[in-house]
């Protein structure tokens, strides 16, 4: 579904992403691991659009979106809910998820869909006039999630969704991964917390210094001798 | 008491001028977190403007504003794309010297066109005047103070009542969540810098009415509009209002209860204190914005 090959990328003069291979199957749920700074989400963004790779290609479905605008690639079915949180906290609840169908014109279409998204998560009717800054840090996590449906699409980029969160949050948190992906995404995961993140997903990718060092289903992630070693001391392996 | 019930009306008045000119500023400031040196420099830019028409065209000051105020978002809208937007990074820093570069142009190329002579706008609410009280008051203090309700309020409605006005509140709370939602910030930009050079065009008539203006009186303006934006805290409009018209009020109140001296004073003393307290300003957020 999503291809990069021999993707670079960085920020102003210094260069972050060296030369990105990845491959992210339809359906699949894919777990990005790797130690801070190894650019996991500049290649979040740089898929997104946010920033523009120096050299290389991005196929999604095989279409080449290396040089498309954020609004393009949204357009394409590709949305992003970065690391940060990243809810307009003035705004109420469901401003913000209205927002998330900004390049819809159809203000009925907006409705029914936003109707949709609340079904499948409560809290967005739930806390619907609060301002969404008044929510806790897992609340405003589902509450980006929920708005990330607004455009109904194909392959979900989520940066690290249970960073701060408490260890009952952060399964809540998974648990509605889990709902976005049944509803009929593919979703692209980037996970400090490696041992959740990969036993939630069905493919992972272990990135470093700004290059995948390995890909593979999540069972063999977990179980490669070198995974343990590198990044896990050597309890994944056990799990 | 007369006296003092005067300088607050006065002060209500010409504080609703200078929160239209502020608001501008802060506005930017919000979007695009530059500070727009050349505010002031637009502020005469719209007065002259409105002066020429009068002058050789004979157009009413008020009528003028549908003329110059398209005219001054135009070029709004142009000094963004052009200076501002190739600013890549240290974006406040480096915008304070091109905006300032910006201000010293239009100020020379003003001095060229109309000399540093002092000049002063003409028409008959000018010099025609009402009594409140035992005062008398020029009518343009009254039109001047409705102009800047009617286009604040016309502001309000365009940022809390249409889809643009959400995409620049969006672009202000959170520039990447903006883009991730497919809001061309940069577009944005462009048009909240045309907007506020436009609105800077009426609230300069409306200054160059009430005051005697050279090319020169930029900067004496510029430098109380910033402070009228960092006291009521930075982008924020509602702050910029209050900010403004305490300003006036108290400088007013100050020059009559005691004296013109000391009324600049006051209010720089009372500027400290209250951001000692509040450092973020009236309205302003203590967290920085996130990216
Ligand atoms: N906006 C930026 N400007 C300049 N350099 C940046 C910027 N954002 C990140 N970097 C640098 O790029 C490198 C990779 O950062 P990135 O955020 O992609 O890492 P990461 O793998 O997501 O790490 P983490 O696990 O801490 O989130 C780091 O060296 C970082 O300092
Ligand atoms: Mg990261």
């Amino acid at each position: 579904m999503l291809t990069l090959h021999q993707v670079v990328a960085g920020y102003n003069d210094s260069e972050v992403l060296k030369g990105v291979d990845l491959e992210v199957a339809k359906g699949s749920i894919t777990c990005i691991v790797g130690p801070n700074g190894a650019g996991k989400s500049t290649l979040l963004h740089t898929i997104s659009g946010l920033l523009h790779p120096w050299s290389g290609d991005i196929f999604f479905e095989g279409r080449n979106i290396a040089h498309l605008n954020p609004r393009q690639i949204l357009e394409a079915g590709i949305v992003q809910v970065p690391q940060n949180h990243s809810l307009f906290t003035e705004m109420t609840v469901r401003e913000n998820v209205r927002l998330g169908g900004y390049l819809v014109k159809d203000a009925s279409k907006v409705n029914r869909t936003l109707a949709e998204v609340e079904e499948l998560f409560p809290i967005v009717r739930e806390r619907a006039n609060d301002k969404a800054g008044n929510l806790s840090g897992g609340q405003q996590r589902l509450v980006e999630f929920a708005r990330s449906l607004m455009l109904n699409p194909k392959l979900i980029l989520l940066d690290e969704p249970s960073m701060g969160l408490d260890p009952r949050t952060l399964k809540q948190v998974f648990d509605k991964v889990a709902v976005l992906h049944e509803s009929g995404r593919t979703i692209l995961l980037v996970e400090q917390n490696v041992r959740t993140g990969l036993s939630a997903s069905t493919h992972g990718v272990v990135m470093e210094s700004g290059k995948v060092r390995l890909t593979g289903t999540n069972t063999e992630i977990q179980h490669h001798p070198e995974i343990g070693r590198l990044y896990l001391g050597g309890t994944l392996a056990e799990a | 008491m007369e006296l003092i019930i005067d300088a607050i009306i006065t002060g209500i008045l010409t504080g609703g001028v200078y929160a239209l000119m502020a608001s501008g500023l802060t506005l930017v400031f919000g979007v695009m977190e530059i500070i727009n040196i050349a505010q002031g420099a637009f502020v005469i830019l719209g007065a002259y403007l409105s002066y020429a028409l009068a002058q050789h065209f004979h157009i009413d000051l008020f009528l003028g504003l549908l003329i110059t105020m398209p005219v001054m978002f135009v070029l709004g809208v142009l000094i963004q794309v052009l200076f501002i937007r190739p600013l890549k990074r240290d974006r406040t820093m480096l915008s304070i010297l091109v905006t300032f570069a910006v201000a010293l142009i239009i100020e020379g190329v003003l001095t060229i066109l109309f000399t540093a002579n002092i000049v002063t706008l003409k028409a008959p609410y000018i010099t025609q005047s009402f009594r409140i009280g035992n005062f008398y008051l020029s009518y343009i203090y009254v039109y001047g103070f409705l102009l800047s309700v009617v286009l604040l309020a016309g502001l309000y409605l365009l940022l809390y009542r249409t889809k643009f006005g959400q995409s620049v509140r969006a672009s202000m709370l959170n520039r990447t969540a903006a883009q991730l939602i497919g809001i061309d910030v940069e577009r944005v930009s462009a048009l909240t810098f045309g907007i506020g050079v436009a609105l800077t065009a009426a609230g300069g008539m409306a200054f160059g009415a009430t005051t005697a203006f050279n090319p020169g009186s930029s900067y004496d303006l510029i430098s109380r509009l910033l402070t009228i934006i960092v006291l009521g805290g930075m982008g924020s409009l509602s702050g910029a209002l209050i900010a403004s018209l305490g300003m006036l009020i108290i400088e007013n109140v100050t020059a009559v209860v005691w004296s013109p001296t000391w009324s600049s004073t006051v209010f720089f003393v009372l500027l400290v204190v209250i951001l000692i307290l509040r450092p973020q300003g009236l309205l302003g957020k203590l967290e920085g914005r996130k990216q």
